[in-house]
């Protein structure tokens, strides 16, 4: 763009009362582009909310106009001041952009003042030493100005995950931010603390303060905001009015209009073998409450809902990591009580959520990572036999086509896909009766997703049943045999059979649909 | 009432207890020559320990303090054997061996981001040595006694009235830095670096400087306790002060500051010294083997740190059990409200 192109929309963008001004912003990470030309305006005093699917590019906006990121084109204009391709977090910061984390960013073991006037501490008048009772009395001045709850003197340690966060959100007011997005701020929050964060985002908007919004509860997106906005595999897919916003518009917005393409692919079936596992009202406290299913023989049962529902809670407790408050699990007719080491000798397989963090042992080899969960097997004489264990990592990479095929290789130096393979590989060699698979195909490239589906396909056919727990609604539909719906801790909707949509699913996880279950 | 106050108020309770059997069970603790002693053998081992304990903030470790000590009272012994310069001017120079050392150590953890342990580890290895090389030699190349006459400098070892100088100067280091932590921006950005690096950062702390200045008074320390272990002793040896530091890390422990960073205060490390002067000084008393010394100590650290964790875990279930009931209410009223 031209200096006086840049000038005029720079005065164009001052006298609209436009706070902020993304002009197609496009962004690629070493080849798939992430946002593609994307438009995005906030005004002053504006609660407006960015919804889409994971992946859609909510965060990677967030992260380009907080400067966490680069974007690689693309103009962004932020009170008048064209913001350049090299932005930064400090700079952002400095501009009075303000983010409220997810995991909160403030100072343990400091108390509220001394966090709120981190690095910006009053001083005596004569010495440089801080003023602690001007600096308490200035942080409380502010905490009541906008009618919180909190003590300037109050320890970060004792304070609640709601108080914390308008501790953070004092924060941004005290740094005199005039944006703050707060990324599902209410995840953690119970429903007092929610309603309370709301009024206080009113008052952000009633002070000219904009408010970016992301959350995936349709619900509070329809409270709150005065715009939406909607994204969708990278693109900008819609500007909602106020007027024009409606939970279902916006869900089939984020989904988009190819239903039909899609839906043939989505028919439940029926599975009448023998109950593999049979699951009675297991609850665990805070988790989950009066869970119950059956699993069938060569069943694959996808477990859906939004992050947080408890869909992960519930397969780890029933892998046997976490404990069960009540409830009872018949596995194979026989009454059965989950631990981990049962659990594997039993025939149970378990692929983790975050893959590095809890699937693999990145430094060493293939062979290793295989051969720790078999270690019944690669024994001889009571010690690891190197030889039998080179076997069964040749025979899990034949089986999955792992690359490269050389078992020697440290799993960490591996591609995302073929890490997975690993995670699911050790399993593959066992007797295994039972599969659980969290977020199987978080973070890996189509073709390695192709091939894990495949595998789910063929160990159904063979008989083995899966618990497939996924964010990824087209995964989800496409290779679950029956999906039960988890909304806050339970069961609240199960499609049994016929054609299942991406929306139906997506309206269930978010409270839209009245569940069949309790 | 908050943990770290209840736990200072126990541990000054069993510091007093411990107290009070010495005295009546050994008729020469009370005295003013053994208090004094007592004092003097706390402050020599504290003054160690309030560097460390800023360093312990930022979640750091310092493994190189006792070599630190060892050098610098080389370095001393050498101006003393081949220089004619004042003791006036050398001692203010040789403190500057910590600091040179601290800026050292801080480098290589800023710099390359290797882990503290490590670098404070080869500085400690690289230090022994050096100051076993530079220690003043005989004729025939061993390392021979220097004995200090200097009487500036062993005005160091000396006493104003009954009380040991050593012990006037960890009393005055304990209140600055208490204060400069509480009372100054750096101060709380050691505080910040050692809680939250990434959020310290986005604040707007440079929190390399913060690291560089914590290992740099580390050092300073530890030179400035070697020149009054050398004052005292009237002399000055290269293992000076090579393996204490297990007494000063003790005394850090016992007095309530974590190796998980952000959280502790000079106070909390003054009561730790000093208890564990006590038990030292209490073995000795009572007559017991000296070597039991070093048991007694491991001991404590094992116990005092057990108990630290057990209650934070008591303390968390506590709090997550009020938070469960504030969450429960809360359903309970939109439950009512709906």
């Amino acid at each position: 763009m031209s200096v006086e192109l840049m000038q005029s929309a720079v005065e164009g963008t001052v006298a609209s009362g436009r706070l902020l001004e993304c002009r197609n912003i496009t962004k690629s990470y070493n080849g798939p582009i992430v946002l593609d030309n994307v438009d995005f305006s906030m005004k002053r005093g504006e609660i407006h909310s960015l919804v889409g699917e994971n992946g859609a590019g909510k965060s990677t906006l967030i992260k380009i106009v907080t400067g966490v990121t680069n974007r690689n084109s693309g103009d962004m204009i932020f009170e008048g001041k064209a913001i350049g391709i090299e932005h930064s977090k400090v700079a952002s910061q400095e501009l009075g952009i303000a983010v409220i984390y997810q995991e909160l960013s403030l100072i343990h073991g400091m108390t509220v003042a001394q966090n709120l006037f981190l690095t910006k501490e009053p001083r005596m008048s004569a010495l440089p030493f801080i003023d602690i009772r001007k600096m308490n009395s200035l942080a409380q001045e502010l905490i009541e100005r906008y009618g919180f709850r909190l003590r300037a003197t109050d320890i970060i340690d004792d304070l609640s995950i709601g108080q914390r966060q308008t501790v953070e959100i004092l924060k941004a007011l005290n740094s005199k931010a005039s944006l703050i997005i707060m990324d599902e701020p209410t995840s953690s929050l119970t429903s007092t603390e929610s309603a309370q964060l709301f009024s206080i985002i009113r008052r952000l908007k009633d002070e000219g303060i904009g408010v970016l919004y992301i959350s995936h509860r349709m619900e509070e997106v329809y409270d709150l905001s005065d715009r939406v906005t909607v994204l969708r595999d990278g693109h900008k897919v819609a500007v909602l009015e106020k007027e024009q916003i409606h939970p279902a518009e916006i869900i089939r917005l984020m989904i988009g209009r190819n239903l039909d393409e899609r839906d043939t692919l989505h028919e439940m079936r029926r599975n009448d073998r023998e109950v593999v596992l049979d699951v009675r009202n297991i609850s665990a406290e805070d988790k989950f409450t009066d869970i119950s299913f059956q699993l069938h023989a060569g069943e694959i049962l996808g477990i859906g809902g939004l992050v947080g529902s408890g869909r992960t809670e519930v397969v780890r407790a029933l892998y046997g990591i976490d404990p069960l408050n009540s409830g009872s699990v018949v596995y194979l007719g026989k009454p059965w009580k989950p631990h981990v080491s049962g659990s594997i000798r039993s025939g149970f397989g378990f692929v983790p959520e975050e893959r590095r963090l809890q699937g693999i042992m990145g430094a060493i080899s293939i062979t290793g990572n295989i051969g720790i969960t078999n270690l019944d097997v690669v024994r001889k004489y009571g010690f690891v036999s190197d030889k039998k264990e080179l076997e069964l990592a040749r025979k899990a990479i034949g089986l999955l086509n792992i690359k490269p095929d050389d078992p020697v290789v440290p799993v960490g130096n591996l591609s995302g896909g073929n890490q997975q393979k690993v995670v699911v590989g050790k399993w593959l060699i066992r007797d295994l009766k039972l599969l659980i698979v969290d977020e199987p195909t978080v973070g890996i490239d189509i073709g390695a997703k192709e091939e894990m589906y495949q595998t789910f396909e063929r160990l159904s056919a063979a008989g083995v049943s899966i618990l497939l727990v996924s964010s990824d609604l087209p995964e989800l539909i496409g290779i679950s045999h029956r999906i039960l719906v988890l909304r806050k801790g339970r069961i609240i909707k199960e499609f049994a059979e016929g054609k299942v949509t991406e929306e139906d699913v997506l309206r269930a996880s978010s409270g839209l649909i009245e569940g069949d279950g309790k | 009432m908050p943990i770290a106050t209840l736990r200072r108020l126990i541990l000054i309770g069993l510091f007093l207890v411990i107290g009070a059997v010495l005295a009546i069970v050994s008729p020469t603790f009370l005295k003013l020559d053994n208090l004094m002693t007592l004092l003097q053998e706390a402050s020599q081992t504290g003054i160690v320990a309030i560097g460390f304990t800023l360093v312990l903030i930022t979640a750091g470790i310092d493994m190189s303090i006792g070599a630190v000590i060892a050098v610098t009272a080389m370095v001393c012994v050498n101006f003393l054997s081949y220089t004619h310069i004042p003791a006036w001017i050398f001692i203010p120079l040789s403190l500057g061996t910590g600091c040179l050392v601290g800026l050292f150590n801080g480098y290589f953890i800023t710099r390359f981001k290797l882990p503290e342990f490590i670098v404070t580890l080869a500085s400690r290895g690289i230090l022994a040595g050096v100051a076993l090389l530079i220690a003043v030699k005989d004729a025939d190349g061993f390392i021979s006694n220097v004995y200090i006459q200097d009487p500036v400098y062993l005005g160091f070892g000396g006493t104003v009235g009954p009380v040991y100088i050593v012990t006037i100067a960890f009393v005055v280091l304990a209140f600055i830095t208490q204060f400069f932590l509480k009372r100054t921006r750096v101060g709380t950005n050691i505080y910040a670096t050692g809680a939250n690096p990434t959020a310290a950062r986005l604040s707007g702390i440079n929190t390399k400087h913060s690291i560089y200045f914590v290992y740099m008074f580390s050092g300073f320390c530890a030179s400035l306790a070697a020149i009054f272990l050398s004052a005292r002793m009237m002399t000055a040896m290269p293992e000076f002060g090579i393996g204490s530091e297990m007494d000063v890390i003790a005394a850090v422990v016992i007095g309530g500051t974590p190796f998980t960073g952000g959280v502790g205060d000079i106070w909390g490390t003054v009561i730790g010294t000093l208890f564990l002067a006590l038990i030292k000084n209490g073995i000795l008393k009572l007559g017991i083997s000296p070597y039991i010394q070093p048991i007694a100590i491991g001991g404590i650290i094992v116990v005092v740190v057990v108990i630290d964790v057990w209650y934070k875990a008591f303390a968390e279930k506590l709090a997550k059990k009020a938070g469960n009931r504030r969450k429960r209410s809360d359903e309970a009223e939109v439950a009512v409200a709906s």
